[in-house]
């Protein structure tokens, strides 16, 4: 019986076919037959700009546009693609009607933090947990005298400095409120003053007396802040038992003075980022790395250290998962001898030797024929000798991996004379990394050589890596020809260029969500 | 051997189907759960919202996902994060829009999460990009906003 009528509607389909060749069922069902709880979940998938125009369709698309459900996550920063405000009047009619008790999470830029908005989040949104205040574009604070109420369930908190403006007349105000902080980001205008002249560098917010506020701090991220110093550090140690992170990338200062005590006070401190950091030899001498059994994650990208003090905390780290030591000079094969024999590399899951081109193709060869089973990701770019044939003889023991990043960027160092066959490569990775989800190869498209086969070693990889999610490859004709490849197959997001995506290993810290900021 | 079930859809037509397959929808689960897996053999299981042509769609996706690729991510409702969704569900929508709304209605009707994701954010994407006027084109909706 089943199969009569499976050929009837067979039928009744193909009829059903009009003239384009599309498909025209036998269902006019229309859009508003679908009830608000799943218009409420499509509009869930757009941003807050697009679910602003939905309002303008029609009044039912209107309530379900202001359900206080779409409204947790909020950011009124429209450079960073939130939403603009454009008065406080409308911002405070927000808070009150649209946000309400759903808000969890705000970006407010300066011109919208004053007393009345927080004192309408504070009385309006109790469950408002995350919040990002950016002074970062501030000439002048708002007076902050008649500030009498902040959130108080405050469990993540950014704050990005400006270079001039004192924070203290605003700090002052909240520090009664904000003791129930884990989180706390405090970014620096690193960015926008890299290469400008030396200048007047003010310490604009007080660390020691806000650290003083916050006893719960798990996780400390001080990000290109010019003032930030070692005395900094020590502070967050003295105060901070359950510290478990702290980041102090591109904060130049720091040499690493207080370390020592640091990992000797918080005892919890598992990860510590100090990369591009004036870390000297002689501090982490000092330290006492072999009883900083708490310490799995350490990036020393971009410091002048030595290739002894190098070794010196490479022998001696016990736990380490997680190493970044990307750009420098001292990391030669000595280095990487010490580590393996004296050192403890077996909980190894991410290494990161970016530019670290004093480390001879034959060291990393036997590093990797031993640790690479366990490795989940690796960085070796920026080294001219690593090149796709030491690649493709390690690959086979990369099973594991997550993330790859490998090849000369242009105009990074000196060119590589060599070609790299990259369809053999291609081939290489898709038949050995099942799991591969990032994959960077930076080689410049002059240096790639592929042939008309390449398109086969593109399926190959697409087909056989379905966890793949981004590839990044240098602009040229190479990369249109895989973006077009993976296009077809309707994986759009996947194949994108050197210059807008950079693979990092990040995405295996412990705690990459909560580091991150900004994005 | 594993166990087959009866569906009766709206108009009449019964489907026999692959309990595995069919469980993979929270409502026959929880039907299955309520009569008894015994019973079922012999019962038929009705489903008075679904026609027999959407349930043929519905039943070619989860058959597809339980053997081939892995169900896509549970998304909560209020992660924005991504759009994307794999080749074969983008290929397996391509359908007008009346028969990808009975789907929608079928999958929560059924309550097959997976599905309803997937359905979902394919309508989200029609959405983006486009200007209030046109989105009201592209699904025919009137405005019932007086003009201002």
């Amino acid at each position: 019986m089943e199969g009569i009528w499976g050929q009837v509607s067979d039928v009744a389909a193909a009829l059903s076919r009009d003239a384009s060749g599309r498909m025209s069922g036998p269902f006019h069902t229309q859009i508003e037959k679908l009830p608000d709880k799943i218009l409420l979940r499509i509009f869930s998938y757009l941003q807050h700009r697009e679910i602003c125009n939905l309002a303008k369709i029609c009044k039912k698309w209107r309530m379900i546009a202001y359900d206080t459900r779409l409204w947790q996550v909020v950011s009124l920063r429209p450079e960073w693609s939130g939403l603009h405000v454009n008065s406080l009047e409308s911002l405070l009619a927000l808070i009150s009607v649209r946000f309400g008790p759903s808000l969890r999470y705000i970006e407010l830029p300066i011109e919208l933090i004053t007393h009345t908005v927080l004192h309408e989040l504070a009385s309006k949104c109790p469950n408002l947990t995350h919040m990002l205040l950016d002074f970062s574009t501030a000439m002048q604070l708002h007076d902050f005298n008649e500030l009498q109420a902040f959130p108080t369930k405050l469990r993540y908190l950014c704050v990005c400095l400006s270079e001039v403006i004192f924070m203290e007349g605003f700090m002052r105000k909240i520090y009664n409120f904000i003791n129930g902080l884990e989180v706390l980001h405090l970014i620096g205008t690193y960015e926008k003053t890299a290469e400008a002249e030396e200048e007047e560098v003010y310490e604009v917010i007080n660390i020691h007396k806000l650290k003083s506020a916050i006893p719960n701090l798990r996780i400390v991220n001080l990000y290109g802040i010019t003032f930030v110093d070692d005395s900094h550090i020590e502070a967050f140690s003295s105060n901070c038992i359950q510290l478990e992170c702290l980041a102090a990338n591109f904060c130049a200062k720091v040499t690493g003075s207080s370390l020592k005590l640091l990992l000797s006070r918080c005892r919890k401190l598992r990860c510590l980022l100090l990369a591009q950091t004036g870390l000297l030899n002689e501090c982490l001498m000092q330290v006492e790395w072999d009883k900083a059994q708490q310490l799995q994650e350490l990036d020393l990208t971009g410091t002048d250290l030595s290739s002894e003090c190098l070794s010196y905390v490479l022998s001696n780290l016990q736990n380490l998962r997680y190493l970044s030591a990307g750009q420098l000079d001292g990391f030669n094969d000595s280095v990487m001898r010490n580590f393996m024999e004296k050192g403890n590399p077996r909980g190894l899951v991410a290494l990161d030797l970016d530019r670290s081109d004093n480390i001879s193709e034959e060291m990393i060869y036997r590093f990797i024929s031993r640790f690479g089973q366990q490795l989940r990701g690796l960085i070796l770019s920026g080294i001219p000798h690593i090149t796709d044939q030491i690649w493709t003889s390690i690959m086979p023991v990369l099973s594991r991996t997550k993330i790859l990043v490998m090849g000369m960027a242009e105009g990074c160092c000196q060119k590589i004379q060599q070609k790299i066959l990259v369809d053999y490569l291609m081939d290489c990775i898709a038949t050995n990394c099942p799991e591969i989800e990032r994959l960077e190869l930076r080689w410049d498209p002059d240096t790639l050589r592929y042939s008309d086969k390449s398109q086969k070693a593109v399926d190959a990889l697409r087909v056989k890596c379905l966890q793949l999610r981004c590839l990044v490859l240098s602009d040229g004709q190479y990369y249109e020809s895989v973006k077009a490849n993976f296009e077809r197959a309707d994986r759009r997001t996947v194949v994108r260029t050197g210059t807008n995506c950079r693979v990092t290993n990040s995405y295996l810290l412990t705690d990459y969500r909560e580091l991150m900021f900004n994005s | 051997m594993s166990k087959i079930i009866k569906l009766q859809t709206s108009d009449g037509e019964i489907f026999d189907v692959d309990v595995e397959v069919a469980t993979c929808s929270g409502l026959i689960k929880t039907m299955l759960e309520v009569l008894g897996m015994d019973e079922s053999d012999k019962e038929i299981v009705s489903l008075p919202n679904v026609s027999s042509a959407i349930l043929k769609k519905v039943l070619e996706w989860t058959k597809y996902h339980k053997d081939n690729a892995p169900p896509p991510e549970l998304d909560e409702p209020t992660d924005i994060s991504s759009l994307e969704i794999c080749s074969w569900d983008y290929n397996f929508l391509k359908v007008d829009q009346g028969t990808l709304f009975e789907i929608i209605l079928a999958a929560n009707y059924l309550d097959i999460k997976g599905l309803l994701v997937v359905t979902c954010k394919t309508v989200a994407n029609m959405i983006k990009g486009k200007s209030p006027e046109n989105i009201r084109k592209t699904f025919n909706i009137k405005s019932g906003f007086t003009p201002a």
